[in-house]
This record gives structure tokens, C-alpha cells and sequence, in this order.
């Protein structure tokens, strides 16, 4: 637009009569904003840009919390490192930890609380104060309370700022319907088999470091990464341990192994069955341990006979000898292996027994409480502060897998197949709340149609993120919380040294703030006030443990006999003596009575896995060292290293078809759902024909994810036909086929 | 130049700052209409401000509609916000808020003796970099306001601006950030 006239002179002219008085009368009207600016004589800042070391906290770009420090420039955070005080972590941090800066200052990131006046999916958001906002989540949410009962709201949460809001759902509140995507979409199978194995959670509590023998079954460490954990894995293999990797995909483990076992995917329990049975009949294990500390050991060995190398061996698609040379070196190392129990294991529905093999071989191996075998470190005491359990048992009455009588042996919590089914069904009860609370269900839980068919179907959807993930696009208040680098927690993050051989240590890291969480550009919340301010408006303002999330971590750390005041004085972490790990047994019940009791094998066994339609290939996925799934996948830095998910397809598999690398792909699964989104293709000689592999937490669909959106193909979506593990009611995720599509042309995959 | 006449520059850049805050009841009166009317005659645009009195003036529902495109312009939206109001976004590559350009503001606001107020805040907000220029006017600091519109301003508000107009037909802002640029723009 041209103006008719220049600044100089509206300017000049500005003494004009009618603009004099408008401008006075603005002024007097008192309507200005308070001024974003003090006054403050200038100083030079030295050599270095004043640039300060914020020690304390630990990272969540994954869940591993590694320690941090934070260098500062002016009030901005400049770089993240390692806490040179941490005996976990130590110094380093990796990529994804680094690119936590990022996060920070994220343009998308969520900022004020917002109120849906649009559609749940296709939201238009209105800005709106935290009590009017509060207000409405406590009248919505108590009016599902008043007409279904407390058992009426649905809870996915997520992380360490989830907890203390789901201990009020779950205990003040009333409503046993809270689903972790940690346990049913993650590691449930794995802690329960442990704990009815061994008696005690499995973590990842095995003395790499110290081991002669490594086996991994589809833990692809190097390209999961954790750092404490890499830095065991890596320091056993520099100590001479040989490595058994079990992978039906070249992975960068499998690319380290002493003996890669490509086997069929589906098919491990078999394969580690055989194991056992070998071993067993060759007398070659820790007889002495068994029979100590074994339970069941006979029923074991008659219900695993059949199990030899030959019957596993067609199973697996791998040779008998090779089962052998993997079951002899386990042996010959034994006591000192360390088998893994893996992390994320939900992957084809008869995971618990898989789980529960592997204790099992762990036990038969007597590697337990010896060096390199499973071990578990000594960590610090704390106390245990959260809200009052006055709830729980009216949550224990409507427990839907209680009721039905189905997968005993669930996790904490409620299966969510079993959630999902009922909310959209109302049977066994309505369900007509929705909390998500860091968690992402639109893409951590398979079949995404029936998600957002029960997202639809609420009466309300109350959100809390830091991000605007999938799952913020269905809410109906949405609430922005502090990220983990301005806030205090409720969770400590504790442990002993990374190499249980060195120096016995415990340690103390509670995570406090590396920036001001204040700041007139946002008005995001840490989710113990949010959990208050909305429990005083519910009326349980006399249950809250305390008022300031600095207030409960004092009570957790004073457990510990030790105050967040000191730990700051220390830089952030709290070191004490700790105690020698070693020469601890745990009792290994090889037949479980009360599996059996409970109508399930009470001894691990094997259940065939449906095979991949003719034309098919199995997808499987897993990790990227620069991504933790969803939530990285906005990250500037992050996602400039890998924007898209590469699609691993067989070399001989990808000649008949005429593909090659970087060909721009769809995939197409078994019931016709075409992913959203193209990736590029990765001829390799490394993955079987029958399986197509691509790194997890791609292809989000919402926009307000400038970096990230529909970029590389998300694979939940294809996972239409999740499997439900019996004993766990956790999800299998390893259950879809998929057909490559090309120029919109869809092509079979030969046999 | 006499003081009061100075004064009454700085209070135009102070007027516009307001106006990129967050729309709120408290300072969409009367008042604040009687100058925005005042302004745009005086400009000689043929921008409707009586319409805009009309639709957001003591009008809760005019309000909640501004209210909804602040947000979904400069908040938060799906799909995308379309216009983060922060010079970083537009003048760092990576696109994220508090890149190089905003350092480079904060440390320009300090050697000209102000500090932000609160210690977390991003400095390179379009409402505060207005604010800052107002404040140096007031103190009769032509030159360096003109300095810190040369060496930064000019260099991002218009790629703002055209983000703002083709995502947005709102008729509010797009008066505003006229006004802007007219206050803003270089002259000869
Ligand atoms: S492993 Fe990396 S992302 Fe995970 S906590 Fe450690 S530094 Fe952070």
C-alpha cells in the first residue's frame, strides 16, 4: 500500500488536535500492558559471554535420565553435558540428549492452557486462563464421576511428571482405568515374567561389563541407546565377551556378534527352548544352583523335551548346528553371561513366556549374583510421598480385567485393549473421561481407528503435553506443561556406578530446574500443581501431600536423609558408599504353580505366531540412536540427522522387484491400510525376506508439528491387528504384513 | 523537537506494542479505538476501523473471535501457527525461537541499558522489540532506534507480515501491521 504522506510529516502533524486528544485519551484510559523492560546499567560481559554451569537435573529425551549440567549465556540454555559428578552417565550424553536445547525453544511447543471450540481432530483453539481452564476440567471430569461412577475416566500417562497426577486418578479419585504405554505397549510382559521367575524386576540388570558371554535377543543396543547402558555393553565386549546376537535384521549389534542367529521372526521361545533343552540333557548347566535355588525343575525339563535342535531349528529357520554353538558357548561361559532381558518386548503376544525363557535360561546358567550374570546394584533409599490411597479399592472393584477374570498377571494398571474395547462399547461400564498425560496414545497404541473412535465417543478429552503431539489434536482443554528443563520433579532419579565392579557407590540426582521456569512468553505449569489446583477444585484439597513440587521432593529426598538444599550445595548429585552387589540368589521357579493355577503353561512354551499372507512380509520395527520415538521427532537438530524412517528390504527380494535404495515407498498392510505417507527404501543384504524392519515414531499426523509432520511413514498406523499377550493383556506389535506400494502401483513380495 | 512532542512518538511504538499482545477486554475500549481511528484517518487509509470498533469493541463475541486468531496467528494451531511473532523464526535458519538473531537483540536491548523483566523471556517478541523502540524515543535515542531498525527489524517484520496476510484475511491485524510497517519502513 502506498501512503499518501511520510512518517516524517504524520509525525509533524501529529500535534494535530483530534490525534492529541485520541492519544491522551488512550493514555489516561491506563489500558498498557506492564512494561517487559527494566532499566539496568550495561556491563560488559568478560571472555567468556558470562557464561554459567547450571548443574542438577537429568535429561528426559528418553527414559534412561541421564545427569546433566547446563551451560547458560545470558538466561539462554547454550548446551546441555553430562554431570562431570555422575558415576552413571558420567560426562557424555548422547545425541538426542544434546538436542534437548532444542526442545527448549521449540517454536511449536505448547504455551498457554487452550479450550477446543472446534471438533475433537480438527480443533480450533481458543486461549484461555489456568482457572478457567481448571475450573472446566474439574466440572467436566466430576460430572462423569457424578452420572458413571470414578471408574468412568480413562487415564495414558507418561513420564516422570505423569506419576504423581496418576496416583490421584488411581487413588483419590477412584478409577482403576489408567493404561501406561511403558507397560502395555512396552516392558509389562517383561517385569511381570521376571518377577514370577526370579522374584524381582528384571530392568536391565545384567554385569555386562563383566561378562564372557552376551546374548541379545532383538535388543539392537547401538542403535537403542542409553548411555550407562552402552557404555556396559561396549566395556564387556572390549573385556574380550563374546556376543550372541539373535535378529532376523542385521542391527548394529548383530554387526558386532560373535554369532549372529538370523532367525524368523516369531519364533525365539522355540529357539531358546531348544537352548535349554540341550543343555539339559547334556547335564552342561549350574546343577548346583538349580538345586538349590530351582523350583519345578523336573515338570520343566518333561515339559520342554520335545523342544530339540532339529524341532527348532525348521521353527526358526536357522540350523541346528548354529543353536548348538550358541547353547555350548552360553555354557562354556557360564556362570558369567549376561542374558538379556531386553526392554521393549511386546511384540507378537506370547511375550511373557518368551520373557519367562529367558529367566529361566538365567537361572539354568546359574547366572545370578556372579559377575557378568544378573545382577542387580544396591541403590539408595527413598521415601516413598504421593497421595493417599483412599480410592483404591473401589479402583480394585471395577478393575475390567478383574472382572473378566483375564491376564492375571497384568502389570499395574489397566490392559488397554481391554479399556479401549469397553470405553467404546460401555460394556462392562461406561467410560466416558479421557486424561492423556505425556503420553501419545494416537501413536504408542496399535489400531488407531478404534483410538480415536473412543477419543470420540467421550464426553471429554483433558490433555497435558509439552508438545502438540497426535493426541493434543482430541482434546478439549489442553494444558502445557513446563519441560524437563525448567522444572522440578517429583521423580529422583537414583542408582549405583555403571560397572558394578568398580568403587560401590550410590547416588542421588533429583531433577531441578537448569532454566527459569517463569517467563511472560508462556504460562506452562509442572504437573504437581496441576494435579493440585485440580484435586482442590474436585474436593480433595485435604488429601494433597504437598503444595510445591520442591516441597514433595524434599519428603522423597528426606527418606534418603539428605535435603534438596545439600544436593544443590553438591552440584546436583548426592554421592554415598554403596554396597557389594554380588553373591545374592534368587529362587527360579521353573514350573509356576500359579500360572498353572491360573490356567496358563506353568512351564515357558512355545505358541506359533500366524505366518505373513503369501505376497506379504512381516514388519517389525525398533530404535534409531537419534530419535526416541514420537516425541524427538519435532527436534530441529534431530530431525535434520534423520527426517524419515529408512524402509530395510532385502536385496534379492528388492532385485525381482525393481526397487533400490532411496526409491520413495508406501507401505500397504494386510487389511488394505495404506501408510499416509512415502519413506525411502533400503535395499540391504542384511534383513530376511520375510521381514521388512523401519525405526518406530515416524509420519506424524498433526501439522502444528512443523518439523515432523508427515514426514517418514508411521508404522502404528499399519498395525491394525495387534495381538493381546494372555497372561499380561499387553499389546503385540510385531503382527502386521505389509506389501511395498510404488508410483501407487502395490507390489508382492516373493517368497 | 520540545519533550512533549517526542513523547507523543514514543507512544504511537508503545501503541502498537500493545496491540500484539494478547487481545483482552481491558484494553480493546473505547479508548484504544478513538486512536486506532485517529491514526488510520490521519494516514489516509481507506482501512474500515469503524468496523473494527463495530466487531471487537465491548463485544464479547467480536472479542473471543480475536482472541481465537491470536492464538491460531502467533500461539499455538492446528494445523501449524502461522506467524510465531519472534525474528529468530524468520531470520535463523533452524526455525526455532531464542536462535542467534534474538541473542544478538537481547544483548542490543542491554547495551542500550535495558534488561527484560522477567529472566526467561524471549527477547525478540514482536510486541517487546516495539516496546524497546518506544523506550528509546522517549529518551530521545533516534539514532540508535533507527540503528536497531536497520541492523534487525526491517529485516524480518516484513517476511512476518506477508506470513501473517497469506494465512490470515483478519481485518484487525492486517491494519495493524500496516501501521507497523508505516511506522516502521525505511524513508528517505
Ligand atoms: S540416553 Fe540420551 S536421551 Fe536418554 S537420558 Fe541419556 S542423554 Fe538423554
Amino acid at each position: 500500500m502506498a501512503f499518501q504522506m511520510t512518517r516524517r510529516s504524520f509525525l509533524q502533524a501529529s500535534a494535530s488536535a483530534a490525534l492529541t486528544t485520541a492519544l491522551s485519551g488512550w493514555l489516561v484510559s491506563g489500558a498498557q500492558a506492564k512494561s517487559g523492560f527494566v532499566r539496568k546499567p550495561f556491563t560488559a560481559p568478560g571472555s567468556f559471554g558470562d557464561t554459567t554451569t547450571v548443574s542438577g537435573s537429568f535429561c528426559e529425551m528418553c527414559f534412561w535420565r541421564c545427569q546433566l549440567v547446563g551451560k547458560l549465556r545470558d538466561g539462554k540454555l547454550v548446551k546441555l553435558e553430562g554431570n562431570p559428578k555422575s558415576v552413571d552417565n558420567g560426562v557424555s550424553i548422547c545425541a538426542r540428549g544434546n538436542a534437548g536445547v532444542k526442545l527448549l525453544y521449540d517454536q511449536d511447543r505448547l504455551k498457554y492452557p487452550l479450550k477446543n471450540v472446534g471438533k475433537r481432530g480438527a480443533p480450533v483453539w481458543k486461549r484461555i486462563s489456568w482457572d478457567e481452564a481448571l475450573d472446566e476440567c474439574a466440572s467436566r471430569l466430576q460430572g462423569v464421576i457424578k452420572n458413571n461412577g470414578a471408574q468412568g475416566i480413562a487415564m495414558f500417562p507418561h513420564g516422570c511428571s505423569a506419576t504423581y497426577p496418576m496416583h490421584y486418578f488411581e487413588h483419590v479419585v477412584g478409577t482403576p482405568n489408567v493404561s501406561e504405554a511403558s507397560f502395555f505397549q512396552c516392558r509389562g510382559p517383561r517385569d511381570m515374567a521376571y518377577l514370577n521367575t526370579l522374584g524381582v524386576q528384571a530392568d536391565e540388570s545384567v554385569d555386562m561389563p563383566n561378562a564372557k558371554a552376551i546374548l541379545l535377543v532383538g535388543t539392537h543396543i547401538g542403535e537403542n541407546i542409553h548411555v550407562s547402558h552402552v557404555k556396559q555393553y561396549l566395556k564387556g565386549l572390549e573385556n574380550g565377551a563374546k556376543l550372541i546376537v539373535i535378529d532376523p535384521r542385521f542391527s548394529s549389534s548383530a554387526s558386532k556378534a560373535d554369532i549372529w542367529v538370523q532367525i524368523k521372526p516369531g519364533t525365539d521361545t522355540a529357539f531358546l527352548l531348544a537352548i535349554m533343552n540341550y543343555l539339559v540333557k547334556k547335564g552342561a548347566y549350574d546343577k548346583a544352583y538349580v538345586q538349590k535355588n530351582g523350583e519345578g525343575f523336573d515338570k520343566f525339563t518333561k515339559a520342554i523335551a520335545h523342544a530339540d535342535l532339529d524341532w527348532a531349528a525348521k521353527i526358526c529357520d536357522v540350523p541346528a548346528a548354529q543353536i548348538k554353538e550358541v547353547a555350548d558357548l552360553l555354557a562354556k561361559n557360564a556362570p558369567h553371561v549376561s542374558i538379556h532381558p531386553g526392554r521393549h518386548v511386546t511384540w507378537y503376544g506370547n511375550d511373557f513366556q518368551r520373557e519367562r525363557a529367558l529367566a529361566c535360561l538365567t537361572g539354568l546358567l546359574g547366572a545370578i549374583g556372579v559377575k557378568g550374570g544378573f545382577v542387580k546394584g544396591k541403590g539408595p533409599k527413598l521415601a516413598n510421598v504421593s497421595w493417599p490411597n483412599i480410592a483404591g479399592e473401589h479402583a480394585e472393584e471395577f478393575a475390567l480385567h478383574k472382572k473378566a477374570e483375564k491376564h492375571v498377571f497384568s502389570p499395574p494398571g489397566t490392559p488397554t485393549q481391554m479399556l479401549r474395547d469397553a470405553a467404546i462399547s460401555n460394556k462392562p461400564y461406561p467410560i466416558n473421561a479421557c486424561i492423556a498425560w505425556g503420553q501419545n496414545p494416537i501413536q504408542t497404541i496399535p489400531g488407531q481407528q478404534d483410538t480415536i473412535k473412543m477419543l470420540q465417543k467421550m464426553d471429554f478429552v483433558m490433555v497435558v503435553d509439552v508438545m502438540p503431539t497426535d493426541i493434543t489434536m482430541y482434546a478439549d482443554i489442553l494444558l502445557p506443561e513446563l519441560s524437563y528443563l525448567e522444572r522440578y520433579d517429583y521423580f529422583v532419579k537414583s542408582g549405583v556406578q555403571w560397572n558394578l565392579n568398580d568403587k560401590h557407590q550410590q547416588y542421588i540426582a533429583p531433577r531441578t530446574p537448569l532454566v527459569s521456569s517463569l517467563s511472560a512468553d508462556h504460562q506452562r505449569k509442572d504437573s504437581v500443581w496441576i494435579t493440585n489446583e485440580l484435586a482442590k477444585r474436585m474436593g480433595h484439597a485435604e488429601h494433597i501431600p504437598a503444595a510445591t513440587t520442591e516441597e514433595l521432593l524434599d519428603k522423597v529426598l528426606a527418606g534418603g536423609n539428605i535435603s534438596l538444599a545439600q544436593i544443590k550445595k553438591e552440584n546436583g548429585i548426592h554421592l554415598q558408599p554403596g554396597s557389594d552387589p554380588y553373591g545374592v540368589s534368587y529362587p527360579v521357579k521353573f514350573f509356576n504353580d500359579e500360572l498353572a493355577d491360573a490356567g496358563y503353561p506353568g512351564v515357558p512354551n512355545y505358541t506359533p505366531v500366524p505366518e505373513p499372507p503369501k505376497g506379504f512380509a512381516r514388519l517389525v520395527y525398533g530404535r534409531v540412536p537419534v530419535h526416541t520415538f514420537n516425541r524427538s521427532q519435532n527436534n530441529v537438530w534431530l530431525n535434520a540427522e534423520m527426517p524419515e524412517n529408512p524402509i530395510w528390504l532385502n536385496h534379492e527380494t528388492a532385485h525381482k522387484l525393481g526397487l533400490k535404495s532411496g526409491d520413495r515407498v508406501n507401505l500397504v498392510n494386510q487389511d488394505g491400510v495404506i501408510s499416509a505417507t512415502t519413506s525411502i527404501l533400503k535395499v540391504t543384504q542384511g534383513i530376511r525376506k520375510d521381514t521388512i524392519f523401519t525405526a518406530h515414531g515416524y509420519g506424524t499426523k498433526n501439522p502444528a508439528m512443523t518439523n515432523a509432520a508427515n514426514k517418514g511413514i508411521d508404522d502404528q498406523a499399519l498395525i491394525t491387528k495387534p495381538a493381546v499377550d494372555p497372561e499380561t493383556g499387553a499389546h503385540g506389535m510385531r503382527t502386521s504384513f505389509v506389501r511395498i506400494m510404488k508410483d501407487g502401483k502395490v507390489l508382492n513380495i516373493p517368497v | 523537537m520540545n519533550n512533549s512532542k517526542s513523547n507523543n512518538h514514543a507512544d504511537f511504538y508503545g501503541f502498537l506494542a500493545q496491540s500484539f499482545r494478547y487481545p483482552e477486554q481491558a484494553w480493546l475500549g473505547e479508548p484504544y479505538f478513538d486512536l486506532l481511528d485517529s491514526i488510520v484517518q490521519n494516514l489516509d487509509l481507506d482501512n474500515d476501523t469503524l468496523g473494527l470498533r463495530q466487531t471487537y469493541c465491548a463485544n464479547q463475541e467480536g472479542l473471543e473471535i480475536l482472541q481465537i486468531e491470536y492464538t491460531r496467528l502467533f500461539i499455538n494451531a492446528t494445523p501449524s501457527v502461522i506467524a510465531p511473532p519472534y525474528s529468530s523464526v524468520y531470520l535463523d535458519q533452524e526455525g526455532n525461537l531464542y536462535g542467534p538473531s534474538a541473542v544478538w537483540v537481547r544483548r542490543f536491548y542491554q547495551q542500550n541499558g535495558f534488561e527484560l523483566a522477567g529472566d526467561a523471556d524471549i527477547p525478540d517478541h514482536l510486541a517487546l522489540e516495539l516496546e524497546f523502540i518506544a523506550l528509546l524515543i522517549d529518551e530521545h535515542q533516534e539514532e540508535v532506534a533507527e540503528q536497531f531498525l536497520n541492523e534487525h527489524f526491517r529485516r524480518w517484520f516484513p517476511l512476518f507480515r506477508a506470513r501473517v496476510l497469506s494465512g490470515s484475511t483478519n481485518k484487525f491485524y492486517s491494519t495493524l501491521l500496516t501501521l507497523v510497517d508505516f511506522f516502521t519502513r525505511e524513508e528517505p
